[in-house]
């Protein structure tokens, strides 16, 4: 069992974002390392520095070691040497790791498997940000308050004592003058030592006020929707200075802070966008064209009205990926709206609609259906879901899959209150232009945009080549807390994009589970 | 005062040599101990610096915590071993020599500091891994749980420079004054040692040495410990040999460091070191110390407000003609040897052409180097200086007088 420990050290840990997706801080990762079909699991820190956690599951051939390394983007000294990861007791294939991760932004974690097939390695892009606020539990602030008293209690009497009968020869008893002198000794002492505790204690929120101001924020974002001849359009605006500015030398420098890196194509588009209502009833993946490097519009697929969460998925050339979160209003329809076809756009796809709670099989339309078949099973936050789908036509048989982007499916994941959101595929949680931009990588690319251009060059190639072999879609992850949340699975057949959609309960780890 | 001391030494002046071993006997183990674990705490402390500018990755017992944690244990348990013993068990001479703590127990005030130190050490530990799990790992030196940790490692030195100086206050001979004023100058030297790593930040680095900004963090934290000490010392020269201490400590360090081959076992490494990068070469201490003995010398105790101002001036001045020149040798390829170890750097910088320029020059609104600026610098380091200084005569003429 994949577990994630170290998270709880009798301390209240809260979350607030992710970075990319939102609530969800782990990678997943399920591909190949070589000849070792592997699924990683990697739990950060929250804070930067730190040290993360790794998992990797070894299915298939057999292992004789794992090790792993992490590295920077842009590291030019070489990578340290790899943390071997060893095997966890009891259960057989699971290998876990510690890697200090020193820096925060585009990290890869690097997995090496060796056995008797050889060594493989599999390279997992890892955003490693500052996302999580500790709180100082009532035990240690208890203890830390006693030790803090007895010792200024314990200088102030050190001090007294010293012009007391510090300065005495041995032997003689303190005269009044000194007693006095003591007492004056010890109220100065007392006096110094406030002020430096409060002069401390206010160096301390200065340094909790500048970490959280350093935590991460995705760029803002802001959607609206407009009225056009040919349709709605949602369109998404980047409003974040630090984006519209980043290419102004003199604005960067005056912040201090370091330019965003162009955004690359994933799945050969550019923004992967969500809009999922507020009540969860109504669901679309669309992707916008960009007009400009801040505006991305897209045609408005016929959603019911009501009030909508945004979520947008960016690839930076860096490897780096994140959410934007933002909302709007989509009003009722005036007229029978029809998808426009000028800004139309095949893989865009969308769903509205009841989902029975428990149902293990949504039927799409008349001839598919999907099946989850691992529903039966509890779902436990932290612990891997049985994220298994099987596609069926009506009568039973294994329906024939058409990759949908160049992959066998995806789905998304969102707990209804929406503190938690992910984009997930066959491999994880990753994103593909991401671990390309650190196998593509180059030590000539010092032109931004050049090796975002080898991405998508590489991943039209990929899509091209890409088939689905299976009828049954397998997501590696693991809910991230406990809550109601939905599933939309999505599967291409027959040119068409299929959206179906589950209902899940996740509960809280059993406390001797942990 | 002086009664009490005639009366006991008049009684075994007949044998001046049993007199030396009685004073030393009496010196004997805590003070070795304290003085052992002071040395173990700031050369564990130079190595773990080298080991995070170098490896990077520790656990809470790689070899030079463990050294720290051996010194403030050490020094911890034998001074509580003493107060234990001279409060219960201690006979009468033993409890003459001691203050009492909360009025029941006994034991010289440098063992009292000694365990306050150890305390404050250990309080650091679990709000300093607080720290880590809360705002990040830190690689820097300065955070409020490195200030306790340091606020302790420093009692636990001054506690054992105070044991060595009531000992040598007491001393009736000749040879045991001297032999107990090398061990205060020993231990006084491990704690400028201590001061000089807290400062390293503004100023350590020749790169620093051209900024008023070396001047003010020097001249505000230095002359506060160096003159108290050297007043407190019966020594010749005190300051200087004070200085020369803190230069050893540091060369030897730099030299041995450098002789052992490791590697940065973190990512990202942008510069690919081959053996532990030591601190850079220490400050040219002794010079400004001889000025501040020679003006200790000449003032004597009674003028110390006059002494101080002249110090402040003195200190500064020596400072930057000593420094000015070092600095420009020291950014020339004729340093970068084993013997001055410049231009070693952390694996985690990129290296670039600002390894051979001037940080921090005091510059004008043009942002060009402004010889005005440094000198208005320079005075509010003198005036820092003095400041540091009168603080420091005020100090170790307190110190002076300790005799338990």
């Amino acid at each position: 069992m994949i577990r994630s420990f170290g998270r709880t050290l009798g301390v209240a840990l809260l979350y607030l974002v992710g970075a990319a997706h939102v609530g969800s801080p782990d990678t997943w990762f399920e591909g190949n390392a070589g000849p070792y079909r592997v699924t990683v699991q990697v739990v950060p820190a929250g804070v930067v520095p730190g040290v993360a956690e790794v998992f990797v599951r070894v299915t298939g051939e057999a292992a004789t070691g794992v090790s792993v390394h992490a590295n920077k983007f842009d590291a030019t000294g070489g990578a340290p040497p790899p943390e071997p990861a060893t095997a966890v007791a009891g259960d057989p294939g699971l290998y876990a790791g510690k890697l200090w991760i020193m820096s925060g932004g585009s990290n890869s974690v690097t997995v090496t498997v060796k056995g008797a097939k050889g060594t493989g390695t599999a390279v997992v892009p890892v955003v490693v940000v500052a996302y999580a606020r500790l709180g100082l539990d009532k035990p240690m602030a208890a203890g830390l308050a006693a030790m803090g008293i007895f010792l200024f209690v314990g200088l102030v009497t050190i001090m007294g004592a010293a012009v007391r009968e510090g300065v005495l020869a041995p032997g003689e008893v303190p005269g009044s003058e000194r007693q006095r002198k003591s007492r004056f000794a010890m109220a100065i002492t007392s006096v110094v030592l406030v002020a430096l505790l409060s002069g401390g204690w206010r160096w301390w929120n200065a340094e909790e006020t500048a970490y959280v101001n350093g935590m991460f924020k995705p760029l803002s974002a802001s959607a609206s929707i407009r009225e056009e001849a040919a349709g709605r359009v949602l369109s998404l605006s980047i409003v974040d200075s630090a984006w519209v500015h980043r290419n102004d030398t003199a604005w960067l420098r005056q912040r201090g802070s370091s330019s965003w890196t162009p955004l690359v194509e994933d799945h050969g588009k550019l923004v992967h966008m969500f809009a999922i209502r507020e009540d969860m009833g109504a669901f679309a993946h669309l992707h916008p064209s960009s007009s400009d490097s801040v505006t991305f519009p897209s045609a408005l697929p016929p959603l019911p009205s009501g009030k909508y969460r945004v979520f947008a998925d960016i690839v930076h050339e860096s490897g780096f990926t994140q959410t934007l979160v933002t909302g709007v209003d989509v009003p009722a329809a005036v007229q029978s709206t029809r998808l426009p076809t000028a800004t139309g756009n095949g893989d865009d796809a969308w769903f509205a609609g009841p989902v029975v709670k428990g149902a293990s099989t949504f039927a799409i339309d008349s001839a598919t259906m999907i099946e989850w078949t691992g529903v039966g099973a509890k779902l436990v936050a932290g612990r891997p879901a049985p994220l298994t789908f099987e596609i069926r036509n009506t009568d039973g048989s294994a329906a024939t899959l058409e990759p949908y982007m160049g992959m066998p499916g995806h789905a998304v994941v969102a707990r209804k209150d929406g503190a938690v959101f992910v984009h997930l595929h066959p491999a994880g949680t990753i994103s593909m232009a991401s671990q390309m931009a650190f196998v593509m990588r180059e030590p000539g690319d010092t032109v931004r945009g050049r090796l975002g251009k080898r991405i998508s060059g590489m991943e039209m190639k990929g899509r091209a080549d890409a088939a689905v072999v299976s009828n049954t879609l397998s997501f590696p992850y693991a809910f991230p807390k406990p809550g109601e949340y939905r599933v939309w699975v999505q599967v291409k057949r027959r040119g068409q994009v299929l959206t179906g959609a589950f209902d899940a309960t996740v509960s809280e780890v059993p406390a001797e589970g942990r | 005062m002086a009664t009490s001391v005639t009366a006991v030494g008049g009684g075994v002046q007949s044998s001046t040599s049993l007199r030396d071993r009685e004073d030393i006997l009496a010196a004997e183990w805590p003070i070795y101990a304290v003085v052992f674990a002071s040395a173990s705490i700031v050369i564990g402390l130079v190595w773990d610096i080298s080991w995070h500018r170098t490896i990077g990755r520790d656990t809470f017992w790689s070899p030079p915590h463990l050294l720290q944690q051996a010194g403030a244990i050490i020094a911890g348990l034998s001074c509580g071993y003493l107060a234990l013993t001279t409060t219960f068990a201690g006979d009468a001479e033993a409890r003459a020599k001691s203050v009492r703590f909360w009025r029941f127990f006994h034991a010289p005030l440098g063992a009292w500091v000694c365990v306050w130190g150890t305390i404050m050490m250990i309080t650091s530990a679990p709000f300093d891994n607080w720290w880590h799990n809360a705002y990040g790992l830190d690689v820097e030196i300065i955070s409020p749980p490195h200030i306790v940790l340091a606020s302790g490692m420093i009692g636990v030195e001054l506690g054992a420079m105070l044991m060595a100086l009531g000992a040598q206050n007491r001393a009736r001979s000749e040879k045991a004054r001297r032999r107990l004023g090398t061990i205060f100058a020993f231990a006084a030297g491990t704690i400028i040692v201590m001061v000089a790593i807290m400062i390293t930040e503004d100023a350590s680095f020749p790169n620093d040495m051209h900024s008023s900004s070396f001047y003010k963090a020097t001249g505000l934290i230095i002359p506060v410990f160096l003159v108290a000490f050297a007043r407190a010392s019966r020594l010749s020269w005190p300051a200087t040999r004070i200085a020369i201490v803190y230069m050893l400590i540091s060369l030897v360090s730099i030299w041995v460091l450098q002789l052992v081959p490791a590697r940065p076992m973190l990512a990202p490494i942008y510069n690919a070191v081959t053996h532990m990068v030591p601190l850079p070469f220490p400050i040219l201490l002794f010079a400004p110390a001889m000025a501040l003995d020679v003006l200790m010398r000449r003032f004597g105790e009674n003028r110390d407000w006059m002494l101080a101002i002249t110090m402040g001036v003195a200190f500064v001045a020596v400072m930057l003609a000593v420094h000015w020149f070092w600095a420009e040798f020291m950014l020339t390829p004729y340093a970068r040897n084993f013997f001055f170890a410049a231009d070693q750097w952390d694996y985690t910088n990129r290296l670039g052409p600002w390894q051979y320029e001037f940080w921090n020059l005091d510059r004008d609104s043009a942002g060009k180097f402004s010889p005005l600026g440094l000198a208005q610098g320079l005075a509010v380091a003198t005036a820092m200086a003095a400041a540091s200084s009168r603080l420091g005569l005020w100090w170790g003429k307190g110190m002076s007088k300790v005799q338990r």
